[in-house]
């Protein structure tokens, strides 16, 4: 069965691909055909939904009795499981209403005992007097907490790992050539759905990522994905969301110096501005003007007006920051190691900034009779309170994965923090409104609230305890289990729940 | 222009100095070991220093040479220097100090010397008057090959003379170990350095041993045995004639390299160390004298107090330690007493410091019956200068090696002369 | 740790910024105006006055130099501490768009140990890998401040050049790498010839530009091209050019080029056969910053003598003596001594060669290099004649603040290592 289905699926995506891909230069006759085409398949999924809604007894009833156990939703017949985890509108579309809940909604207090009410992949109402609509599944929620879905500040989740079209080997022979530059890639065309660390993240309780091509020097645009969905399409909540930057070198030519790749992105930015004014002009009155030579990096660059910069030194971010502000972008800082020591220049910058949950630590395979320096080992001390001076200081921050993607090491990187100090609303915020504030789609995302998209995270215990467990999440209103730790407390073996749905 | 005259007078005192028979006179002799004199002489006979006296009369005949507002040192001695194997360091064609192969004790520094090196009238005309050079690769690895370990024997020259049999004062003045190091900084992969380390640390108990063995077989006269140049080379070093002069930086590279040599039972000399760690006692009970490098030099780690190299020389002191200093660099063997000096600033005894470049380094290079000092009986190795040959403005006026007087001019005075002069 | 040392810095700065201090019982080594014993009097960062007998006004700090010397911040003409990254953009000929201002770091600990060698000033360069290097700037060794605070206000900015071996090298290279142009000393003149070229023709799209527009015409402006901004700068005098040099040939190629173009050399760097071309030198008025004896480390360093720096200063060059170098950068005093010892320069010769002869190099000589009422009060404490070889920096003061106390450092030492070893029990114990 789940073959036939892969199958299915495989067959869809490819003629999905192939007529994507050739739609803006297929005939309109060509394009009718192609669109009816996916209106019978939608047709034939959803009748394939109703049927197996018909015939699922779990799903049929909905109302106080069902589930009473919150895990009982488990054992949904096998036939479920393809549907759902292929069809997304089926479960999204479907009202649930998790009642008498802690609900979290991080943009206002905290409900003790509250109903948040789901319906096509969106919140339809929250609050304590919400009744339960006529229709919805309903999950009693006594003893669980329920959050806004954990987003991730910057992250490659979903990327493939060998997205390096110019990722830096060979540089160039100077800034014109613009090594190690994709300005135009953009993570939403690039999303791998399949990718094993979405289904991983989720089991953390993140639901959305902002997610960054992040090799080369400009690596390409971010986008915010939902980090489920069958197709990449699905995901996108935001395509476009900013440049992601390194400081990196080339392995040879240029550039080879830190010096070599600030030079260049200025000088990059330099001819951006002006590449800007003379296809203006040239829009303007393209007679006797030699028409700009196309510059599909400056394109890139000029898509996308804000940067993420890379800071972990105190030196760094106040680098960092003068060469935002000289290049008039917006800038978010990534990094942040030293964030701790470096409040005062974060607070009068007042831009928000990012902060690695990959705390630094000491090398696995080091020699132990050479203590490193005193700077380096205050820096592992105290780079996870940099969260907590933050808060503090009321500087808008938000985490980000930095490379790890088990759930046991982002909650155990998330508990450093608060074990330096950081409140644990303050935690929650930073994986979810902070994020969304900080690209600008709290709008539709990182709190709990009327009309933002149903992204959830059903915990029991609060999130970030030690003995909490993370129930299920909801992306777009579907809904994803987590099956229970398999390994020891303690123990480092692969986390790879079976996040999805049963 | 002062100098100018000097050189003039230096190089009338050239032409006439081809005897090494002379009186010095109307100079403050400092001789390390004694009581300094105020106004003394020095009797010079054969190239020996035959008497040192508050007043000598000449006998008829003898040269005098007028040392008036002069002083008198023994001349100075640099404990580690490639001098006469590299020309221009960054010349491979002119460098002849490292040599293939890791273990090599057959290697002698003092057959490959260049007597003409222009590296020694720049170094003397500074007082340098001996050098310790001997072959070192520093214990890089060529591309491909094994860290060299025994680079071989290194010998203390003379500063003057016309083939390098000449130059010799020691031929074979110690072997020159480079103590395998692990890694200083903290990158990953320290398990593979510590196993390497370790088996290199083997490797060197076993060429010690093998070294035995062939002892035991040539005394036995063992049927069928082979002469073999490296274990004759290791012979003078079981018996405990010749030094082990072993390169180690790190602390703990330092506390290995004083257990092998204990367990070893060779005599240790130790050369170039960077810190001390808790070492100190230990080369001090073990009597083993060190040889330090520029004092003049960066902390080891970031960490380190901003002066830990100044001070590094008085801590030795403090610790009991017999030490002399090298400059492990051709280019600046002249500045040798400054590093004394800062030394001295950074608390060592100013006695101490001149001793380190003068009968330290005789004693630990087993010359000490011959240079080092102005005593009777010794070869007259002497530099007359205007005052503290540790400080940079003093100048040497005269120079002395067994007993000839040397031209003070150099490759940098020849080419000062000429250029002054260019209209 | 670096940041207790700056606290304690701050701390000192604190109490002493921005308010009056004297300086007693020293003796002043001024360099511009001779020898006295007495004190200097500081005031909001500057020098007040200098005299035998200066009365404290109220309120003053008072600092006993206990029978020591005070003289002027060493200047270092030519180091790369502070940089963070590679000192070299080697990948192409011409890396005159790259900037060291850009990667000043701050928290560099060679800066503190500078300052402790005296040295308040400094010009970090760009490496010599580029006939036509990267751009320079001028730093005050300000520990523990940002690096834009590090940078010296008003001190013209400079672009490094380099002849001889290092940008040849890349013409050769060793392994597998891709040779770059050029190859030869023949390659490098025509690289900068060529630079120049571009330079020129930029300049002139610009002036043609920047006339236009006076006149009230609307255009679109040419490409700002970092490369060519730098040069142009060149050009107009606005930047300063320092070039690493060594043999008599290439300086005199240099020279040449550099007239033919119409721009000037301000200072030749090493310049270490400077000495057969110190006419020339002069006559172009080009500045000389050197070693004082190194040699023999390659070729075109054979034929360097130490008494470089004394002849070029009697043909009437303007000498001074730098480091290039972390370790010698902390013991400029006594490499100043040399060139009473060779070449027989006077103590205020020698002391001018690290102090106001770089200032004047580096076009800051208004502000810094000698002790003089107006200029900044960058000073150094010395409890000897700075000129021995035992001498030890006492304090070092940056615009009036102490940034280097030797007490309070040798005090700090322990303390340090018990907060290094607190970190260290901290990391060590399982949480």
């Amino acid at each position: 069965m789940q073959r036939r289905q892969e199958r299915w699926k495989e067959r869809f995506t490819r003629v999905h691909e192939t007529l994507t891909n050739c739609l803006p230069k297929a005939s309109a006759r060509m394009q009718l055909l192609y669109l009816r085409h996916t209106e019978t398949m939608e047709r034939n999924r959803r009748r394939a939904v109703l049927a197996l809604l018909r015939n699922a007894p779990v799903l049929k009833s909905p109302g106080p009795q069902y589930p009473r156990r919150p895990f009982a939703g488990c054992i949904a017949v096998p036939a479920l499981c393809w549907v759902l985890g292929f069809g997304a509108f089926a479960s999204a579309q479907q009202a649930i209403a998790i009642r008498d809940a802690t609900v979290v909604t991080v943009s206002g207090p905290t409900l003790r005992k509250g109903t948040v009410v789901l319906r096509s992949g969106l919140i339809e109402a929250v609050g304590p007097e919400v009744a339960s609509p006529a229709d919805a599944w309903i999950i009693e929620g006594e003893g669980l907490n329920v959050y806004p879905g954990l987003i991730d500040g910057a992250s490659n989740w979903g990327m493939p790992q060998n997205l390096s079209p110019g990722g830096m080997g060979r540089g160039g022979r100077g800034p014109e050539d613009r090594p190690g530059a994709t300005t135009w890639v953009k993570a939403a065309d690039e999303l791998q759905p399949s990718d094993p660390r979405l289904e991983r993240a989720r089991s953390a309780g993140f639901t959305t990522a902002a997610v960054f091509p992040m090799r080369g020097i400009f690596c390409g645009q971010g986008s915010i994905v939902n980090l489920a969905g069958e197709r990449a399409g699905d995901m996108v909540l935001a395509p476009r969301i900013g440049q992601f930057l390194t400081m990196s070198q080339a392995a040879s030519g240029f550039p080879a110096a830190l010096m070599g790749t600030i030079a260049y992105i200025r000088q990059v930015y330099l001819d951006a501005g002006r590449y800007a004014a003379l296809k203006e002009a040239y829009q303007r009155e393209p007679r006797g003007i030699r028409r700009p030579d196309y510059d599909r990096a400056l394109e890139g660059v000029l898509e996308s007006k804000r940067i993420l910069l890379p800071a972990n030194r105190r030196v760094e971010i106040d680098r960092m920051q003068n060469f935002a502000a000289e290049l008039g972008q917006p800038a978010i800082l990534y990094g942040m190691q030293e964030g701790y020591r470096s409040i005062d220049l974060l607070k009068k910058a007042g831009a928000p900034v990012l902060v690695n949950l990959r705390w630094p630590e000491r090398g696995p395979d080091t020699n132990p009779d050479q203590p490193e320096n005193a700077r380096v080992l205050e820096m592992r001390d105290r780079a996870p309170s940099t969260a907590a001076e933050l808060a503090k200081a009321k500087v808008k921050f938000a985490f980000y994965s930095g490379g790890l993607d088990q759930p046991r090491d982002l909650q155990k990187a998330i508990k450093k923090a608060i074990g330096a100090g950081l409140p644990r609303s303050e935690a929650v915020r930073a994986l979810t409104l902070a994020p969304a504030e900080i690209y600008g789609v709290a709008d539709r995302l990182g709190s709990i609230d009327k009309g933002k998209i149903a992204n959830l995270v059903v915990t029991r215990g609060e999130l970030f305890d030690d003995n909490t467990r993370i129930e299920m999440v909801f992306v777009d209103g579907k809904r994803f289990l987590t099956a229970p730790e398999t390994t020891a407390p303690g123990g480092r073996g692969p986390v790879t729940n079976r996040g999805n749905e049963r | 222009m002062r100098p100018l005259t000097v050189f003039a007078i230096f190089s009338a005192a050239v032409w006439a100095g081809d005897t090494d028979t002379f009186l010095l006179r109307n100079v403050d002799v400092y001789a390390v070991v004694n009581a300094s004199i105020k106004d003394g002489a020095i009797l010079v006979v054969d190239g020996k220093i035959a008497e040192i006296g508050s007043k000598i009369v000449p006998s008829k005949g003898l040269r005098i040479i007028d040392g008036k507002g002069l002083r008198a040192y023994p001349g100075m001695i640099d404990s580690g220097t490639e001098l006469g194997l590299a020309e221009v360091s960054d010349v491979r064609a002119t460098v002849d100090t490292a040599e293939l192969g890791v273990f090599m004790p057959q290697l002698r520094a003092l057959v490959a010397v260049n007597a003409e090196s222009e590296h020694f009238p720049v170094a003397r005309a500074n007082g340098i008057t001996s050098v310790l050079t001997f072959p070192s690769s520093n214990g890089n690895a060529r591309p491909g090959g094994e860290r060299q370990i025994i680079s071989g024997q290194a010998a203390l020259i003379h500063m003057d003379g016309w083939t390098w049999e000449e130059l010799a004062v020691n031929r074979s003045a110690a072997l020159h170990l480079i103590f395998p190091s692990l890694p200083a900084n903290q990158a990953s992969g320290y398990a593979e350095a510590k196993r390497v380390y370790d088996r290199e640390l083997q490797q060197i108990d076993d060429f010690f041993d093998q070294a035995r063995r062939y002892r035991i077989a040539k005394v036995g006269g063992a049927p069928g045995f082979k002469t073999d140049l490296k274990m004759e080379a290791m012979l003078p070093v079981l018996e405990g004639k010749l030094p082990v002069a072993i390169s180690a930086a790190r602390e703990q590279a330092i506390r290995d390299a004083i257990q092998f040599a204990g367990r070893q039972q060779v005599r240790m000399v130790l050369l170039h160390p960077r810190e001390w760690g808790k070492t100190a006692p230990e080369l001090k009970a073990r009597n083993i004298p060190v040889i330090l490098g520029p004092t003049l030099d960066l902390p080891l780690n970031e960490d380190d107090a901003y002066d830990s190299s100044f001070t590094l020389p008085a801590e030795a002191f403090r610790a009991g330690l017999k030490i002399a200093f090298g400059t492990f660099d051709n280019e600046f063997v002249r500045n040798l007493p400054y590093n004394a000096a800062t030394a001295v600033a950074y608390g060592l005894p100013y006695e101490e410091a001149l001793k380190a470049v003068t009968i330290n380094a005789a004693e630990i290079w087993g010359v000490r019956d011959q240079i080092g000092s102005i005593e009777k009986g010794k070869l007259a190795d002497l530099m007359l200068t205007t005052g503290d040959p540790l400080e940079t403005q003093t100048e040497v006026r005269m120079l002395f090696i067994k007993g000839k007087q040397v031209d003070l001019t150099n490759r940098h005075t020849r080419l000062y002369q000429k250029y002054l002069n260019r209209p | 740790m670096k940041r207790l040392l700056s606290i304690a810095a701050l701390c000192l700065a604190a109490r002493l910024g921005a308010q009056t201090i004297l300086i007693r019982n020293a003796t002043v080594l001024t360099v511009s105006k001779g020898s006295l014993k007495g004190s200097v009097l500081v005031r909001d960062g500057k020098i007040a006055e200098v005299g035998e007998q200066i009365q404290a006004p109220a309120g003053t700090d008072v600092i006993d130099a206990r029978g020591g010397f005070v003289m002027p911040g060493i200047i270092d003409c030519h180091t790369h501490i502070a940089v963070d990254g590679n000192v070299n953009e080697s990948s192409v000929s011409v890396s005159s768009m790259v900037n060291i201002k850009d990667v000043i770091d701050p928290e560099d600990i060679n800066i503190y140990r500078a300052v402790a060698g005296g040295v308040t000033t400094a010009n970090v360069l760009h490496g010599s890998s580029n006939a036509v290097g990267g751009q320079t700037v001028v730093v005050k060794l300000r520990w523990g401040r940002s690096a834009g605070e590090m940078i010296f206000a008003g001190a013209t900015p400079g672009l490094k050049f380099a002849l001889g071996e290092n940008p040849k090298r890349s013409g050769s290279p060793v392994g597998n790498a891709a040779a770059r142009y050029p190859a030869t000393r023949m390659g490098i003149e025509d690289t900068i010839r060529d630079a120049f070229i571009e330079a020129k023709a930029y300049k002139a799209e610009w002036d043609a530009y920047n006339a236009a527009v006076s006149n009230g015409e609307h255009r679109m402006p040419p490409r700002k091209d970092l490369k060519l901004e730098s040069l142009k700068e060149v050009l107009e005098g606005k930047r300063y050019v320092h070039a690493h040099s060594y043999r008599a040939d290439e300086i005199l190629m240099l020279l040449r080029v550099a007239d033919e173009y119409g721009f000037k050399i301000r200072t030749l760097q090493h310049a270490l056969e400077g000495y057969k071309v110190a006419k020339e030198i002069a006559a172009h008025g080009a500045g000389v910053s050197t070693f004082s004896d190194w040699w023999s480390y390659k070729v075109e360093a054979f034929d360097a003598i130490p008494f470089n720096a004394a002849i070029l200063q009697n043909k009437g060059v303007l000498v001074s003596l730098h480091s290039d170098d972390a370790e010698l950068m902390r013991h400029l005093n006594t490499e100043a001594a040399k060139v009473m010892k060779y070449g027989g320069l006077s103590e205020t010769d020698a002391l001018a060669m690290i102090t106001l002869n770089p200032a004047k190099q580096l076009g800051i000589d208004n502000r810094v290099g000698s002790i003089e009422p107006g200029k900044d009060a960058d000073l150094v404490i010395y409890d000897k004649h700075p000129l021995s070889n035992y001498a030890k920096v006492q304090k070092v003061l940056i615009d009036g603040t102490i940034y280097f106390d030797r007490d309070t450092e040798v005090n700090a030492q322990p303390l340090r290592a018990a907060e290094k070893q607190k970190l260290l029990d901290k990391e060590k114990t399982p949480k």
